[in-house]
């Protein structure tokens, strides 16, 4: 009996083992993540991975492929786009910042009007993003894109429809803009939107002037698109500093940038004391001695040689100032310059609706060296408005060719637009860099391999000297 | 917390409710062979229980047992005899040599004690006593070549690093490839977390088993086949070690003592072959800044206006070796144990202290450790008993070697050393301000680190507390039942601190890294067991159980930037601080059964059962069942066939099916808080950014039905003993089939996303494992002996699929483009970049314009698993001297060795001597003619000269290719040699000492073969919480060990 009982109780134990079973294994759910997330705190991810991978591959790293740099580290001027240079900006552009975007444009539509500006801003950063995509790549998917669901393996958009594309989503964005429900509407954190602070007045303008610069792209390659372009210049553009999208890096640790923290990390204190960045051969060519005052603002040492293409400035040449290398330089989208200078290159071409091709000239470089002297967060040299008008108005009448080179200048520091300006104007002519395997300048990346595999729909790579499609 | 208690406790409380006190006593006495010689190492249980001893030198034991116990005398080469306990104390027993019994106790699954002649499968047991002849401070390496069929790697002379250890090759794509530890039956972490990445710089902390004391040893028990480990469920499927420490010994004369200490030196094993003749440099200019890049002018005593370090005018003078001897120190290691122990009719104990004290070779890194070891048994009554152990460590390292890239702290053979730089310049490496001073100035005057000043004031300490152990309760209730209760515990606190003082160049402003983890793991076990002999032919012995295990990884890392007070280490004093949290938590259920039924014992049929629930898993799929066979059939006694030559033959076979579950919090889809906003070379942003906090989704789809992995193997083996045992051999052929591998898939990027998680692919393993031991030479008189041991193993781990198009799945990045992957029909690949080559000839085609090679496209360049291991012990005897050495062999596979590319392109090793100054032309080369499509019309010898001999080597891994620098990793090594003499009891007289033995040992001693030149071809990039083979890069420099051991007994 006494056996009995002892066996009946191990049961009584042993079942009670059992029944707390179920709440044992449930815990698989992470205590450290959530399950949906608010847009004010996904866009600052998107906007600051954005600018930290892009500054440190591609603004480390190619822009001694347009060349206002003479030479930097990992570059694929020579022709090889290393694996990890195409598949850290695929996969920064594609699933970081296009993916997150993608998630808040669902929610932002699920929720309606009122979330309209929300929407809007998703839908242009997406825009630029394909923008900056099939600028580096040429044909990308776009159409199939961020559609695991139905899309498995997406298939690639010619560049022209790319594009188009991104028009459309401008489009798209402008009307959102344009139809939004004020009353209810989503509340955008000030420090949700690092360009505007939730300003939609200017992410209007802000979607029409990237609008623009997709369409001089169109043009260029041979698509009929002059009125869309006289219909874009007939709306509000970028035409003031205070309009220019671009990151503020407070120059804090944890908020710097990267052309500078990339010399403390590796090398030493500045730029001007371990020779990383020095000027290209085309900044030393369109510079020194036009008395454009952005030679001294930008360029140390200038009264020695600039660095050759290909080599690392040192004592002996001149070298990129710590005035612009520093730690809370902004990282800039678009600036007005920009804006001017293409209506200068339309007007010449006899767009009306362009404006005087010479007041736009004047206004671009006048808003170029306006930037860079005054309105630069944490300006260190400045420029007077004498210095900036007697520049200015010494200039003669401008060409066309004056025209593309003040393009190249105001895209300084401004990768991937510097090196789509020299391959749409071929102006300023670049040398082959001397080790170039491909007796050209670089054109476009190859596919990431990470992509190639996993993606039988990727087309065969082109070799990198090929001439992109709106290069036409 | 309460509730965990209830869980702990449950099966204990199950035996705490009843005592009944019965008739138990101590049974003595002393067991002798044939000749009535003393017997020690006789293994003596009470059968149907866990309880069990050995006799001790004199042949001596002592056992709790109770009236009718049967006990079981058990010696290999002997019968094996069964005694009930009757009213007598003391059971005295001559063995007899019997070949139809040879047989060894083992400890197997669970804990469970069985007869080698009863496995159906192949285990292979390595005594405590061969631990400690040669004394290593990582448990994992001193299996090194003693065990058939495992690979051991670890990253070099890092001291307090970790090793890594799988066993009959490479089953999973996803990292599953450490075997699980077992310590007395319970469950400990072996899992290895580094501080850093590879591409920011690593440190390579120690793997969790490291702390096991191979002083408190008794055995270690390598169980292979999923049929041995499937009892353990789904964390065994890459095998199982289990560790059985040792107990406290007792003949009723009271405690005995011992002592054990080792000394110990060790240099460096390998120095790299460093030209003597040409300066640090750049195209025969000479720069004191060019550390590790000789291509300066030839050296001839001229006089330079900037000397290296002191900056002032000076003579250029080649320094030996680079100096190396000069910065690298002598390391000592000092070993210390002492234990005490006893036995009585109640109670066993045995009580360990050890401590270990390392300097290692690298300046500043040292390695202290105080290990205690409790392991205690009481017999309450003849149905009752309860045992309990205890291991705590407490390791404090200092100066871990940094590894990998982009640190200013890591110190390599290709980038610290040159030819012309004195390396004992760089003292003193601070002034009293707190300066760095004699730092490397070059011509240009640009300051870099001076190494001493990275060694000794930036830390890289680690402090880490361990307890394992468990309390268990044994209760028999009935003659043939008995239940045990199992609760065990491993708890891990690991603290690591890296810091850069203020003035670190590349690190100006000061920084600190606080990484704090711990890991704590819950096993419970109840085990029900009932055995008894049918008649004279049958015995069965079943059991059933139950098993709870708990989980709970937790860590919270603080990086602080930009110092005030520089030395400082709080978040406060940091201009910057970035705090990171990670959590989580995993628990697993188990339910197992097994019923072994032997036959005249010459045949056994083991068959058993698991099945786990697992909180990883999703609800409708997370249990598994998983059942294994085994049958072990002793021919030489079923036919009867047994002779003087032909002692003993058994064949043994097994199939088993084993599950496995994932990692914790795959199934949801989440947004993340992000602190970092990620950039190249580690130049990242951190959150909140202009007062902005970030969420970013999940880069991975989660599963929409995954089901658990499934592991299917069998086994065959075949076990012979010759001249009664002199001659023992034992083969193995398996074979298995991991499927259902739970994966995170590499997506297009473009979908959004980046990977999908997933059931997919086949890793297939075959292999034949065969050890041949001998008793090859015994003088008559028994004073000589010679045994020799041979050990060989190959393992084919071949990737059979992974998914529909997918070429391959990246196991591991190494850099430059270098990676370890896994490619269909394949086992494990190096993935890299090769030289164009011309198709017809093999021959590197050349730029006509430059004279370079050119590079191809990145492929697969070779197996980083070895074809073959293999291991040869040597034990030579004569009366008290004992000499032993052991021999142990990698063949095939390749490595990639970035320090052999350094040391190249840097111009620092003689090979590039070559045509230093005359005109170079890379005759290797061919220079072919295409026409307009791309056919080749014509060949020629390559007849354009490079630049210069720094042209060719400097341009070799252009375009990242790495062809160069790979290697065929084959290595054979003289691993351990020890001699010993131990004083005979006449020599020791009637003084209080039992036992003295004195000894010289040696590890790491000689590289009998390599093709790898430079360095230790056992380097390697990876820790053991890595998956990757067959690359190193920057690892600190292996070392060869030699000291003297003194072992003293009271």
């Amino acid at each position: 009996m006494k056996r009995l009982k002892l066996i009946l109780l191990c049961f009584v134990f042993i079942s009670g083992t059992f029944s707390s079973c179920d709440d044992k294994l449930d815990i698989n759910t992470d205590p450290l993540a959530a399950t949906s997330a608010d847009p004010n705190a996904v866009l600052p991810f998107v906007f600051v991975q954005y600018s930290s991978r892009k500054v440190t591959e591609l603004g480390t790293r190619i822009c001694d492929v347009s060349q206002y740099i003479s030479n930097t580290f990992n570059s694929p001027k020579n022709g090889s786009t290393s694996i990890f240079l195409t598949g850290n900006t695929w996969g920064m552009m594609y699933n970081q910042i296009l993916g997150n975007l993608s998630l808040v444009k669902a929610d932002a539509e699920a929720a309606g009007p009122t979330s309209n500006n929300v929407n809007a801003i998703a839908t242009i950063l997406s825009a630029h993003i394909y923008f900056e995509l099939t600028s580096i790549w040429e044909d990308v998917p776009y159409t199939e894109a961020l559609n695991g669901q139905d899309f498995p393996a997406p298939n690639f958009d010619r560049q022209e429809d790319v594009l188009n594309a991104v028009v459309g989503l401008y489009d798209e964005a402008i009307a959102l803009i344009d139809n939004r429900q004020l009353d209810g509407e989503f509340t955008i954190q000030t420090t949700a939107d690092q360009y505007y602070g939730g300003d939609m007045d200017k992410w209007r303008i802000l979607a029409n002037s990237l609008k623009l610069r997709a369409l001089m792209l169109l043009r260029n390659g041979g698509a009929s698109v002059d009125a869309q372009i006289n219909a874009t210049l007939g709306q509000p553009l970028m035409s003031s500093n205070d309009e220019g999208a671009y990151l503020i890096y407070s120059g804090a640790p944890g908020a710097q940038n990267a052309m500078k923290t990339i010399i403390t990390a590796f090398f030493g204190p500045d730029n001007e004391s371990q020779n990383v960045f020095g000027p290209g051969p085309p900044i030393d060519n369109l510079l020194r001695g036009s008395g454009d005052p952005r030679y001294d603002l930008w360029v140390a040492r200038n009264d020695l040689p600039a660095p050759e293409l290909a080599f690392f400035p040192d004592n002996s040449t001149s070298v990129l100032s710590n005035n612009i290398i520093r730690f809370d330089l902004p990282d800039m989208l678009m600036l007005p310059s920009e804006i001017d200078l293409y209506k200068a290159e339309l007007a010449l071409e006899g767009f009306a609706a362009a404006g005087s091709a010479d007041a736009n000239y004047r206004a671009g470089i006048t808003n170029s060296l306006r930037w860079w002297g005054q309105d630069i967060p944490g300006v260190l040299a400045t420029l007077t408005e004498a210095d900036i008008t007697g520049y200015v108005s010494s200039l003669p009448a401008p060409s066309i060719v004056d025209v593309y080179e003040q393009q190249y200048l105001a895209a300084f520091l401004q990768p991937v637009m510097a090196w789509t300006h020299v391959r749409r104007n071929q102006v300023p002519v670049l040398d082959a860099p001397p080790a170039s395997t491909i007796g050209t300048t670089l054109r476009r990346f190859n596919y990431p391999p990470d992509e190639v595999t996993s993606n039988p729909n990727t087309p065969a790579n082109l070799p990198t000297e090929t001439p992109m499609w709106f290069e036409n | 917390m309460r509730s965990k208690l209830t869980w702990m406790l449950t099966p204990l409380l199950v035996l705490f409710i009843t005592f009944s006190y019965g008739q138990e006593k101590t049974i003595s006495g002393n067991v002798t062979d044939q000749n009535g010689l003393p017997l020690p190492g006789v293994s003596i249980v009470v059968v149907t229980t866990t309880t069990g001893t050995q006799t001790d030198f004199d042949g001596n034991y002592s056992i709790q047992a109770n009236e009718g116990d049967v006990l079981r005398f058990s010696y290999i080469g002997q019968k094996t005899v069964n005694r009930t306990v009757g009213a007598a104390t003391t059971i005295n027993i001559q063995m007899e040599e019997d070949a139809q019994a040879l047989e060894e106790v083992v400890v197997t699954a669970l804990g469970i004690q069985r007869t080698t002649r009863t496995l159906g499968y192949g285990t292979d047991v390595v005594k405590g006593e061969e631990l400690v002849k040669a004394r290593e401070t990582n448990i994992v390496n001193s299996l090194q070549g003693k065990v058939t069929g495992v690979q051991i790697t670890n990253t070099g002379g890092n001291l307090g690093g970790s090793s890594k250890i799988i066993i009959r090759g490479v089953s999973s794509l996803s990292g599953a490839n450490n075997p699980l530890w077992v310590v007395d039956g319970v469950l400990i972490n072996n899992s290895q977390t580094p501080t850093g990445s590879r591409i920011t710089g690593n440190r390579d902390f120690s793997n969790g088993a490291a702390v096991i004391n191979p002083d408190d040893v008794e055995d270690i028990n390598v169980l292979k086949g999923a049929a041995a480990t499937a009892l353990y469920g789904s964390r065994a499927a890459a095998g199982a070690i289990i560790v059985t420490t040792k107990k406290g010994k007792g003949d009723g004369t009271g405690a005995t003592v011992s002592f054990n200490s080792s000394t110990r030196f060790d240099n460096l094993f390998r120095i790299p072959d460093y030209q003597q003749e040409y300066a640090m440099g750049t195209n025969g200019q000479y720069d004191s800044g060019s550390v590790g890049f000789d291509w300066g002018p030839r050296i001839t005593g001229q006089t330079v206006p900037n000397a290296p370090v002191t900056n002032q005018p000076g003579q250029l003078r080649a320094v030996k070796d680079n100096g190396i001897n000069d910065f690298f120190k002598t390391g000592i290691t000092r070993i210390n144990n002492f234990a005490i122990g006893d036995a009585s009719e109640k109670m066993d104990y045995r009580l360990s202290a050890t401590s270990l004290n390392q300097n290692g070779v690298l300046p500043g890194s040292s390695l202290d450790r105080i290990t205690i070891g409790l392991n205690a048994g009481v017999r309450h009554s003849e149905k009752l008993e309860s045992r309990f152990s205890v291991q705590y460590t407490t390791t404090k390292t200092r100066g871990t070697g940094a590894t990998g890239a982009n640190d200013p702290n890591i110190i390599s053979l290709s980038n610290s050393f040159s030819s012309t730089l004195d390396q004992r310049l760089f003292t003193p490496w601070i002034d009293e301000s707190g300066n760095q001073i004699n730092q490397i100035v070059d011509n240009q005057g640009v300051l870099s680190n001076n190494p001493l000043w990275l060694r000794n004031e930036n830390k890289n300490d680690r402090d880490e507390d361990r307890v394992f152990g468990n309390a268990q309760i044994t209760w028999k209730p009935l003659k043939n039942f008995s239940i045990l209760g199992r609760a065990g515990i491993d708890l891990q606190d690991d603290r690591r601190l890296l810091t850069n003082r203020k003035g670190t160049i590349q690190r100006l402003f000061g920084d600190f890294d606080s990484d704090e983890l711990r890991r704590n793991e819950l096993t419970t076990d109840l085990i029900f067991t009932y055995a008894n002999d049918f008649g004279e032919d049958w015995a069965l012995t079943v059991f059933g159980g139950f098993q709870y295990n708990e989980r709970t990884f937790q860590r919270q890392r603080i990086q602080g930037v930009d110092l005030l007070i520089p030395e400082l280490f709080s978040p406060a004093n940091a201009a910057q601080a970035i705090p990171a949290r990670d959590f989580n938590k995993r628990s697993l259920f188990g339910i197992y059964g097994s019923a072994e039924v032997g036959y005249k014992n010459w045949a056994t049929l083991t068959l058993t059962g698991r099945n786990d629930t697992s909180s990883t898993l999703p609800e409708d799929n997370n249990s598994y069942f998983y059942p294994s066979a085994s049958l072990a059939f002793v021919f030489t006694d079923a036919f009867n066939i047994s002779g003087d030559v032909f002692s003993f033959g058994k064949l043994r076979a097994s199939w088993a099916k084993v599950g496995n579950d994932t990692t914790p919090y795959l199934l949801n889809f989440n947004f993340n808080p992000v602190t970092t906003a990620t950039g190249q070379y580690s130049l990242n942003n951190n959150f909140p950014f202009n007062g902005a906090l970030a969420y970013s989704a999940s880069n991975t789809i989660p599963p929409s039905n995954l089901v658990p992995e499934e592991q299917t193997s069998y086994e065959f083996g075949l076990d012979l003993k010759f001249f009664n045992g002199r001659l023992n051999l034992d083969a193995a052929y398996f074979n298995n089939k991991n499927e259902n591998q739970i994966l995170n898939i590499p997506i297009p990027e473009s979908t959004g996303f980046a990977f999908r998680t997933t059931n997919v692919g086949r890793v297939d393993q075959t292999g034949f494992e065969i050890s041949l031991d001998a008793l090859a030479v015994q003088s008559r008189n028994g004073d000589f002996a010679w045994n020799t041991a041979i050990n060989y193993s190959k393992v084919d781990s071949e990737v059979v699929s992974l998914t529909d198009g997918l070429e391959r799945v990246v196991i591991a990045s190494g850099f430059n483009s270098v990676q370890v992957v896994a490619v269909p029909g394949q086992e494990f690949q190096l993935f890299a970049i090769p030289h164009l080559k011309d198709e017809e000839t093999g021959r590197p085609i050349i730029d006509p314009n430059t004279g370079r090679r050119q590079a191809g496209e990145a492929t697969t360049l070779g197996s980083v698993l070895p074809d073959w291991t293999g291991g040869w012990i040597n034990n030579f005897s004569y009366k008290g001297l004992s000499l032993n050495a052991t021999v142990d062999v990698r063949w095939g596979g390749v490595m990639k060795s970035s320090t052999v590319e350094g040391l190249q392109t840097g111009g620092l090793v003689t090979e590039t001597l070559q045509n230093r100054e005359g005109t170079f032309i890379d005759t290797e080369g061919v220079i072919v003619t295409q026409d307009g499509d791309g056919n080749i019309i014509d060949r020629r010898d390559n007849d354009v000269p490079l630049l210069n001999a720094q042209d060719f080597w400097t341009s070799l891994n252009d375009n990242s290719v790495a062809e160069p620098y790979i290697y065929d990793a084959t290595y054979v090594k003289l691993r351990e040699l020890g001699i010993s003499y131990t004083f005979s009891s006449k020599l020791l007289g009637d003084s209080f000492i039992k036992g003295l033995t004195l000894g010289l040992e040696g590890r790491n001693l000689a590289l009998l073969y390599s093709k790898v030149p430079h360095i230790d071809p056992e380097a390697t990039l990876f820790g053991s919480g890595a998956d990757g083979f067959g690359i190193e890069r920057a690892s600190v420099p292996s070392t060869r060990s030699v000291g003297f051991n003194i072992r003293l007994t009271f």
